[in-house]
């Protein structure tokens, strides 16, 4: 053991010691023989360069003893290694052209995998940054705050923490007036994270309750880009939303939870005596840390119990399905529930890229094989057996995966930025995403394995034929059917699944055009929109409220290239969303039954005109409604549901907690403003109309004080903004007109998903064609150089350019069919993966195969075009010529 | 009986360390040895010899240094260790029991069975 020990590392330390002792002992055995033979038959037959000569041969193959040798030392293998990764390197810098190809191909599967799984890895598997993060659980489902102040008081095994994501906060009193995003947070929101502020601190217990709740704790960005990083800002009041709230904290750069978008963090505002706020307010998003000696199961049961019965402490009944399905699941998992298909998906396309990569290079590497014949079978001459030689083309397939891999990593590095552009901004964790040592743990490994894959069908054919070869007769004659089937297996496989993620892309391509192509029933071009937000505070005078807004539009209106201009508190397919309930005359509210809940829509009279909106029925809005018994527009649907046996108009409902009845005064039709194929969301009865008057009282009371401004113009966003903010700032220089975009922008907004989706494929699908093409094309024109000899035979027989286009094509169009044929039979089986990434497409669309087919048929056909027109410009004279 | 005998699978081993243990011996030499105590009727593959004497050194049954060759050249002497002495023993008493079974079962005559 010792001695193996010593003699492995004398052989790795002194290896150039060793391998000039071995020269000398083998050069030292047969210069004593060659004297013995010379003392045995000397005399002038035989001279001292003949015995030399006989010494040799009676000795054999020196290479093949000198390989033994150093086997038998042990060291063999890495000396090897390190020699073939040597023979390799200088082999690959002598093809440039081969190298090239098939780098670039590596590359770019490697690379497309690395950039995906650096999202996979920053999304989905990487603890959250958090102490003990293992003791950290989401219990999904939502809860207003009354339900979450009762789970905090009575869950034992948890500590639970609550949050409400998108509020917004008019920042006044240091320069322009700004909109921020907020997030409403329990008081132990940070402690129960572990998270730590840079500077200051976070909230305390119990500064969630009214009255002890003003304070804020700020983003890093925030804190940099409005207070310049000022940390004396700590202990001071700014005011949001017209509220003095006192700065209690600044949170590092990387936090950020739940979303990046997250600019201030305000603590909820728990007032028992506030019924509506605090049972039908904002629904809370829960987590919470396990308490000690706690386990997940133990909470998951103790949720349930506590869902059973938090029911009972409503102030009114609570539908059965309300958090019927609750549950508790590991934080990690539960914020990314939404993304984690999306991102398998994508592993699971660049995996396809990737084989097709490697079928790519090992095709590249048979037909090379084939040139090397005769450098193979000199090696097996000199003494290298199989598995050496197996094993040294192994390397040279490692190596140039692992070049392929440098290379990659490189593409993936640009990869990730636009990624990270192409993905929806609101994708959770996505700034954590980046490539560091784990990403590059898995592109080494990666490279490695796709080396082998690649490489391990070419090495062990190559070895194969270097047996079966003698020195002489390579490369003559007919093209090797083995290797040509091979080949064309290969092909087949690569034409196979570049048709599969081909499908892929048509499917989501189509899916995402019949969702934007959608007709929404608004007029989407030439509307310009953005958000006119005083604060709260100042529209609790509804008629100062009012009349601000009233002002504005007619000022915007009265601008050159302005047609028309209204306002609606909840812009069509924003995200945004205003519930409430209603009873209808002559139908009392039942107790057991709950009221028809509808989204309810505060507009300005001239709205559906300058959203381009018929009227089916009945009128829409007038100046004189502001005056008048308050009157309602209702959509066809919510017309029909909430009347169904006769015309709507002329009804009366009015608003739970209201006493004046509402007239339905018209009907409009459904429009796609929830999503591209609903107009209100599942749980809701309807969508309704009414004017924004002292009498639009939403659910919490007041008027609407958020407003989107809709305008009928062709100028560009940057025009509206210069506008805007002038004529905003003279009627009340406290408020921000934010978030100005063109309709066109919102609706493309709310697409994102589906559509970087979409693109991502569309991008796989052509990297997946390109190389599908190169392969095809690769396997033609080797054919073709093969059988150049065949051809021109046959042209001397008297064949014509016809029968040899069609002997190549023949060739290529069958690899295409059988190709095509498989792949659509994946693609059967595979695309049903995608469904709950498709709208209004089947993943069977037989339009879709169909089309894929046909792209695929006729690429195929573009990269036969070149080797056909080579075959049939053969000369006979010097095809037999040739060899 | 052929002047030339093929080795035997394996044994080529066994017969390094019975050369060498008569006296240290270069590779050329570990050749002549065998060929001469076997009266020049074993043929034995020059180039198979370094390969086993490379083995037998690293599993350290032999060593190995540098010294002069009886026409003064520098030249790689191996001789026997203690680990070897005690392997060529085992192996030489394996050898033997078996030649003996070998030869006891097809020396059987019908008679005997």
């Amino acid at each position: 053991m010792w001695s193996q020990l010593r003699s492995w590392a004398r052989g790795l330390t002194g290896r150039t010691a060793i391998e000039s002792d071995m020269d000398a002992e083998l050069r030292f055995h047969i210069e004593a023989r060659a004297e013995d033979l010379l003392r045995e038959h000397g005399g002038p037959g035989l001279t001292r360069d003949e015995a030399l000569r006989q010494a040799r041969l009676e000795f054999g193959a020196v290479d093949k003893a000198k390989e033994e040798c150093r086997e038998s030392r042990g060291v063999g293998t890495i000396e090897s290694f390190v020699q073939d990764l040597k023979y390799g390197a200088r082999v690959l810098r002598k093809n440039p052209g081969f190298t090239a190809v098939a780098v670039m191909t590596l590359a770019l599967g490697i690379g497309a995998n690395t950039a995906i799984f650096s999202l996979v890895d920053g999304i989905l598997l990487r603890p959250l940054p958090f102490p003990q993060t293992e003791k950290l659980v989401d219990v999904t489902g939502t809860y207003p705050k009354g339900a979450f102040v009762a789970m905090r008081e009575r869950v034992t095994s948890i500590e639970p923490a609550a949050y409400a994501e998108g509020h917004e906060f008019n920042l006044t009193g240091h320069s322009d007036p700004k909109r921020l995003t907020g997030t409403l947070v329990s008081a132990e929101f940070f402690s129960v994270l572990g998270a730590k502020p840079a500077l200051g601190s976070t909230f305390l217990a119990g500064q969630d309750h009214a009255g002890q709740d003003n304070f804020v704790v700020l983003s890093d960005s925030l804190w940099q880009r409005r207070f310049g990083s000022d940390p004396s800002i700590i202990g001071h009041p700014i005011s949001l939303e017209g509220v003095n709230r006192t700065v209690v904290g600044v949170m590092p750069a990387d936090f950020r939870f739940p979303s990046a978008k997250t600019e201030v963090w305000i603590p909820l505002r728990n007032d028992p005596s506030d019924t509506h706020s605090y049972w039908a307010g904002d629904f809370l998003n829960i987590f919470g840390r396990l308490r000690e000696g706690q386990t997940l199961p133990r909470a998951r049961t103790e949720i349930r119990m506590f869902q059973a019965h938090v029911g009972e402490l409503f102030p009114w009944p609570m539908p059965q399905s309300w958090n019927a399905n609750i549950s508790v699941v590991p934080l990690a998992t539960g914020l990314v529930s939404d993304v984690r298909g999306r991102l398998v998906l994508l592993l699971g396309a660049v995996g396809l890229i990737l084989l097709i990569a490697c079928v790519n290079v090992a095709n590249l590497a048979l037909s090379r094989a084939a040139t090397r014949e005769k450098e193979i079978a000199v090696r097996t001459a000199m003494g290298a057996g199989r598995t050496r030689l197996v094993r040294q083309l192994l390397t040279e397939s490692v190596l140039l995966a692992g070049i392929g891999g440098i290379v990659g990593v490189l593409l993936a590095t640009e990869g990730l930025q636009i990624l990270k552009i192409a993905l929806p901004p609101d994708t959770p964790r996505l700034a954590e995403a980046h490539i560091d040592w784990r990403v590059m743990l898995f592109t080494g490994a990666l490279a490695i394995v796709t080396g082998f894959l690649f490489g391990l069908a070419p090495a062990l054919h190559a070895s194969r034929t270097a047996i079966a070869e003698s020195l002489g007769s390579a490369s003559r004659g007919a093209a090797k059917s083995v290797s040509q089937a091979l080949r064309g297996a290969l092909a087949t496989t690569e034409i196979a699944l570049a048709v599969l993620l081909v499908i892929a892309a048509g499917l989501l391509i189509r899916s995402f055009w019949t969702v934007s192509h959608a007709n929404l029933g608004f007029r989407v071009a030439t509307t310009a929109t953005a958000r006119i937000t005083p604060n709260e505070e100042f529209c609790s005078d509804a008629q100062r409220c009012i009349s601000f807004y009233r002002e504005l539009v007619q000022r915007i209106e009265s601008h050159p290239g302005v047609n028309g201009a209204a306002l609606i508190n909840t812009l069509p397919l924003d995200g945004r969303i205003a519930k409430r309930s209603l009873e209808i005359e002559g139908h009392p509210p039942d107790s057991s039954a709950p009221l028809p809940l509808v989204w309810l829509n505060v507009v300005t009279p001239e709205y559906f005109s300058v959203m381009s909106m018929p009227i089916s029925s009945g009128r829409t809005f007038s100046a004189q409604d502001e005056t008048s018994a308050p009157v309602a527009v209702m959509s066809a649907a919510t017309a029909h549901r909430l009347w169904p046996a006769a015309d709507a108009v002329g009804h009366h409902f009015r608003f739970s907690g209201e006493q004046e009845w509402r007239t339905v005064v018209g009907v409009v039709p459904d429009t796609r403003a929830y999503s591209f194929s609903q107009n209100a969301p599942d749980l809701f009865d309807g969508v309704i109309y009414i004017p924004f008057t002292t009498k639009a009282t939403m659910e919490q009371g007041g008027i609407p004080s958020d407003m989107t401004l809709t305008i009928d113009t062709r100028l560009d966003d940057r025009q509206v903004q210069e506008i805007l903010r002038t004529t905003v700032a003279q009627l009340n220089p406290e408020v921000p007109a934010s978030d100005v975009r063109s309709m066109t922008r919102v609706v493309a907004d709310s697409v994102a998903t589906p559509a970087s989706t979409a693109w991502l494929f569309v991008a796989f699908a052509g990297v997946a064609l390109l190389l599908g093409v190169i392969g095809i094309y690769g396997v033609l024109s080797f054919l073709v150089a093969k059988r150049t000899r065949e051809i021109g035979i046959r042209m001397a027989l008297g064949a014509q350019k016809r029968d040899v286009l069609w002997m190549v094509m023949r060739e290529g169009l069958k690899y295409a069919l059988i190709g095509i044929s498989v792949g659509l039979v994946f693609a059967l089986l595979a695309t049903r993966l995608l469904a709950s990434e498709l709208y209004g497409v089947s993943p069977v669309d037989p339009l879709t195969f169909a089309f894929a087919a046909i792209v695929m048929g006729m690429v195929t056909m573009a990269a036969c075009y070149i080797p056909t027109r080579r075959a049939m410009k053969t000369d006979p004279l010097i095809a037999l010529r040739h060899e | 009986m052929d002047k030339n005998m093929e080795l035997l699978q394996g044994t080529l081993d066994m017969l390094i360390l019975k050369a060498v243990s008569l006296g240290p011996l270069h590779g050329y030499g570990v050749l002549l040895r065998i060929q001469q105590i076997s009266k020049e009727r074993l043929e034995i593959q020059q180039g198979s010899l370094y390969p086993a004497l490379y083995r037998l050194e690293h599993q350290g049954w032999i060593a190995s240094e540098w010294g002069e060759s009886e026409n003064k050249r520098k030249a790689k002497y191996y001789r026997l260790t203690a680990a070897g002495k005690r392997r060529l023993l085992a192996e030489t008493e394996k050898w033997n029991r078996m030649a003996n079974l070998i030869a006891g079962i097809l020396s059987t005559k019908p008679e005997e069975v």
